[in-house]
């Protein structure tokens, strides 16, 4: 992964184009293949002039990632008014001069957006205008690297079998005493992280993300989640952990939940013009995971915007970014938001390391002196038709009540599958109510206007639970499945590594791995 | 079809030679939008217009294209040449219109065969 920014100053013609050419270059030493690259080129010499032709400056930030280009150009100029009029191939504000130079045709947006395989242009009067691309560095990026936000450190598996028990989705098999996630299966809630006392189980490492000189962690902007400030005992109160991070260099410190929040908001005014209710929000990225992949019939009832981690990437702004990702869903919403070379993404672990030596032991308790501003834990949820709820086995029994029409009574479902939302996360070692209370005593809150997105893409089932493309090799498949569990013993033990006699019976199946057989099965019967 | 006989058909003078005068070129396109010349330009593309202004050779660079004419015997902006000889771009100046130089560079690509574009 690389991560690059070339700045492009606004109405210079003479050096115009400088940005693209140094891409090239990179592009070059990569070894893009000539067709994407030209792709590539388009799309970055047509945001480069609409800099210089209308901005006064602007940045081409770019990140490379295993399959996939990013692109963004920010600029600081007059902002588009109307999107739309500025998509139509044709329109152009451009100057005489410009067009007396062969530009301002009216074709640079659309022609970005032909040549990207993702494109998205945002614009504000008077402030300035973002346009961000996407182009798969091969025909389509591969399955298997969409789930990516469970990292596992096999050495460390004992082979205690807790995970297997604990996983909502019977993604996890132990085979030779090492722990296989089933990607297709993984819903990246943190349930095997959560029982996994050994630490197999993380959230990837993001040093090897960012080359060596950026793991400095310059960014103006730190996203966190609130929780990362109460991880530091009784002795180390929010404010100093604050403090801390600031002297990293971070300028501006935001938390997630302030998006949050004004989800929940915009979420109760969507449900109760919906007729189909609940509606669920979608709060916690690994609960909208489970239901796109185990209940695909609720995804209609999802309400159409982003998560919060995804709204607080889209929030406007020119200046270089740094997110600490709660779990592996966040982790992986980051790694396909399209970030660009704006951004870095960092592990919770590796900021926890780095801000260690900056803290300092304030005197007397840490809620002392905030007393006053002292808030209960949580105030008492006064809309009954909003029903919260956190933990995993929760949410799934939870939604498979929804999905038998019994929860109609509620209008909207907060579910998250962390306990206590993201104070939750064992990602984090304090406990979720612990942590809670030290930030509402820490008087830190405060009310910042946010804004929260529609859902870019609509929320889609997941074919991972397919047991084959075709439908009727599945339904040949199922049955195989089922008459083969019925020669086990049933008793779900996980000796053989999959978490119960079915699973068992579809890793055979399926043959997700050689020589795979019970342990116990009886004499003759032997699969 | 080597360059130097494109060159040759419309009685082009060469301004800057590059270092590929020999290049194969496999087609032409004409245009005086930046846009369409940048979307349009190729490794074996001829790019025929009648700007004159230093981001052609730009273009042709980020594009890999090998020449640029300018048409009407447009004359260059100094920087142009200077970026054209820096990323070894050919560029060729013919004093015809574009729509004569078009003909006869469309007849030397495809003789009389109109249909071929």
């Amino acid at each position: 992964m690389t991560n690059s920014c070339y700045p492009i100053a606004g109405g210079k013609f003479e050096n115009a184009g400088s940005a693209s050419r140094r891409l090239k270059e990179q592009l070059k030493q990569i070894g893009v293949d000539g067709r994407i690259m030209r792709r590539i080129m388009i799309a970055a010499y047509e945001a480069e002039m609409n800099v210089v032709i209308h901005a006064c400056k602007g940045n081409l930030w770019v990140r490379f990632d295993r399959d996939r280009f990013n692109m963004e150009v920010i600029d600081e100029g007059p902002g588009i008014a109307d999107l739309e009029l500025a998509m139509k191939p044709g329109f152009s504000t451009a100057s005489a001069e410009a067009k007396q130079l062969g530009f301002g045709a009216g074709m640079g947006l659309p022609n970005i957006k032909k040549a990207s395989d993702l494109f998205e242009v945002d614009s504000h009067v008077g402030k300035g205008t973002r346009v961000r691309s996407t182009i798969y560095l091969k025909n389509q990026p591969a399955e298997q690297s969409f789930r990516r936000g469970l990292a596992v450190e096999e050495e460390r598996c004992t082979g205690c079998l807790e995970c297997l028990k604990a996983c909502p989705t019977r993604a996890l098999r132990v085979w030779n005493q090492r722990p296989h996630v089933l990607s297709s299966l993984c819903i990246e809630c943190t349930a095997c992280i959560e029982v996994c006392r050994w630490g197999a189980f993380k959230i990837p490492d993001t040093s090897s993300s960012n080359p060596p000189e950026q793991t400095a962690m310059e960014a103006h902007t730190l996203v966190i989640p609130r929780a990362f400030l109460t991880q530091f005992g009784s002795k180390i109160p929010p404010r100093a952990v604050l403090a801390a991070l600031r002297s990293l260099g971070f300028k501006d410190v935001r938390y997630t939940e302030e998006w949050e929040k004004e989800l929940r908001r915009i979420v109760r005014c969507y449900a109760a013009q919906q007729e189909q209710q609940p509606v669920i929000s979608p709060i916690c990225p690994a609960a909208i995971n489970l239901i796109e992949s185990q209940f695909p019939s609720l995804i209609p009832q999802i309400a159409p915007f982003v998560s919060p981690i995804e709204a607080a990437v889209e929030a406007w702004s020119t200046e270089t970014a740094a997110f600490v990702s709660a779990c592996p869903s966040q982790h992986t919403l980051l790694e396909h938001s399209g970030l660009s070379g704006r951004f870095r993404i960092l592990n919770p672990a590796d900021l926890s390391a780095r801000i260690f030596p900056q803290l300092r032991i304030e005197a007397g308790t840490p809620c002392s002196n905030q007393k006053r501003n002292a808030r209960p834990v949580r105030s008492k949820n006064q809309n009954h038709g909003v029903l919260e709820a956190w933990g995993v086995k929760n949410v799934v029994e939870i939604l498979e009540k929804a999905e038998g029409g019994l929860a109609g009574d509620f209008q909207v479902l907060e579910l998250s599958c962390c306990e206590n939302g993201c104070y939750g996360t064992p990602v984090f070692d304090e406990n979720p109510f612990m942590a809670e209370q030290r930030w509402s005593a820490s008087g830190l809150e405060r009310c910042r206007a946010v804004s929260v997105m529609s859902a870019k893409r609509p929320y889609l089932a997941r074919t991972g639970m397919r047991l084959d493309p075709d439908m009727g090799k599945a339904i040949e498949k199922l049955a195989l499945i089922e008459e083969l569990t019925t020669s086990l013993p049933g008793r779900d033990c996980g000796a053989c590594g999959a978490p119960s006699c079915s699973s068992l019976a579809e890793d055979i199946v399926l043959e997700r791995r050689p020589s795979l057989e019970c342990p116990f099965a009886p004499e003759g019967k032997d699969p | 079809m080597k360059l130097e006989e494109l060159v040759e058909a419309i009685d082009a003078r060469v301004l800057q030679p590059g270092g590929r005068r020999t290049t194969e070129i496999a087609r032409v396109f004409a245009g005086d939008k930046m846009s369409a010349l940048l979307e349009q330009a190729g490794p074996q593309t001829m790019l025929v217009t009648s700007l004159a202004n230093s981001q052609l050779a730009c273009v042709a660079e980020i594009m890999d294209c090998p020449v640029l004419c300018l048409v009407d015997g447009a004359e260059p902006d100094p920087n142009l040449l200077e970026a054209a000889a820096r990323c070894e771009t050919v560029v060729v100046v013919s004093a015809l219109d574009m729509f004569e130089a078009c003909g006869r560079l469309h007849r030397r690509l495809y003789g009389d065969d109109f249909q071929r574009s």
